[in-house]
């Protein structure tokens, strides 16, 4: 099986028993299941991942594979901090940030220099993780939602960026830059709303 | 159906699958995604300055047919942006009226400037626009949920005006086309002598 239906399957079943999370009768599980949910819930979550997996996926072969782990390494980095105790409370304004920057390279469509888009995947990955934390519950619950955070925000974004990359036909490269340039605006328009608050 | 249309198609069905309960609900993410979709119908003005938009990068053809749709949005967000950070801008509703009526002018005379003209001249609109709808958006729903809400509804609106403005292929089309542009035109002009 390849990684996309792979991805695609482990987020079907995923959602699907979100539906049963009443009942959960492994310890523990209901914590990461909600947490491998959480990115797709969450709208501005949904917005960056969605922006940066398309500017990923724009990205040459060899430099996708890396950024997928650079993001990945920054998600765990992030867990890694949040489990020291570590505060950051400006993860949605760093992951709209993010969102912005990327949809408008999106938009843009011209390859972009591997230097510029790692450090946009790091920060995604940490601002992610910091603005996942649950609130309330044991650590070892939030170590369990943040791993599913985790698995849930890789796995969305590799799945857009591996699915964006195949496309053969001009009109779909061209609702790519459409996706990206709605996306920017969409970020901008609530990062202007948040610093005006 | 295979191919990457077969997949996002499956994909997109999945989603709505998936999310059917969310209907039920209708505060929160929900509420505000549904307000953005239905907050650009509000205006007429708005409406068909958006629908003009579509038909004339339709009209002029590629490349504008796609670089207006991916400019006037970004565009329309540092407008909103403006709006939401309170930098005045004057005249917003009369520059809104007079898009309307310039736009449609454009379509119906079936001028074809040069693209950066065009580009300029709805990217001027696209501020207007931007700033108004900025102004409004309502502190209680869930912002990022209603700014991707009222982005798609724009974005639906300028494929609407190039799904009709393709008919221009066709001779009869083409004066079909021209004559929704007069009538946006006048459309536009009827919204300036109101506020006269």
């Amino acid at each position: 099986m390849t990684a996309r239906p792979a991805a695609l399957a482990v987020l079907w079943v995923a959602a699907g028993a979100g539906l049963a999370s009443a009942l959960a009768p492994i310890r523990g599980l209901a914590s990461f299941q909600g947490g491998l949910l959480h990115p797709v819930l969450v709208p501005a979550h949904v917005l960056t991942l969605a922006a940066l997996g398309l500017l990923i996926s724009q990205q040459p072969h060899r430099e996708r594979t890396a950024l997928l782990v650079v993001f990945a390494a920054a998600l765990c980095a992030g867990i890694g901090a949040i489990m020291t105790a570590a505060v950051f409370t400006a993860g949605t304004l760093v992951l709209l940030a993010v969102g912005a920057i990327a949809g408008l390279l999106v938009a843009r469509a011209r390859p972009v220099p591997l230097l510029l888009v790692a450090p946009l995947a790091a920060a995604a990955g940490v601002a992610l993780a910091f603005d996942s934390v649950p609130h309330e519950i044991s650590i070892a619950a939030t170590l369990h939602a943040l791993a599913g955070t985790a698995i849930g925000a890789a796995l969305t974004v590799t799945f857009v960026a591996c699915t964006m990359a195949d496309l053969q036909r001009a009109w779909l490269h061209i609702a790519v830059r459409i996706v990206g340039s709605w996306s920017a605006a969409s970020a901008i328009l609530v990062l202007a709303l948040r610093l005006a608050r | 159906m295979r191919g990457p249309i077969g997949r996002i198609i499956g994909w997109l069905a999945v989603t709505i699958v998936l999310t059917a309960p969310a209907a039920a609900h209708t505060g929160g993410v929900a509420g505000g995604f549904a307000g953005g979709i239905a907050h650009p119908f509000f205006g007429p003005d708005h409406v068909v300055a958006m629908f003009a938009v579509g038909l004339w990068g339709a009209f002029l053809g590629a490349p504008a047919i796609f670089l207006l749709p991916i400019v006037f949005p970004l565009v329309m967000a540092a407008g909103g942006a403006l709006g939401i950070l309170g930098i005045p801008l004057p005249a917003v509703e009369t520059g809104i009226a007079v898009s309307a009526a310039v736009l449609g002018l454009m379509v119906a005379l079936a001028a074809n400037p040069p693209l950066w003209v065009a580009a300029l001249l709805v990217g001027i609109f696209a501020v207007f626009h931007g700033h108004a709808h900025g102004a409004e958006l309502p502190p209680g729903a869930d912002a990022v949920a209603y700014s991707i809400g009222f982005v798609i509804a724009t974005g639906l609106l300028h494929l609407l005006g190039i799904a009709f403005g393709l008919l221009a292929r066709w001779p009869a089309g083409r004066i079909a086309v021209r004559a929704a542009g007069g009538t946006i035109a006048l459309a536009g002009l009827i919204f300036l002598s109101r506020m006269a």
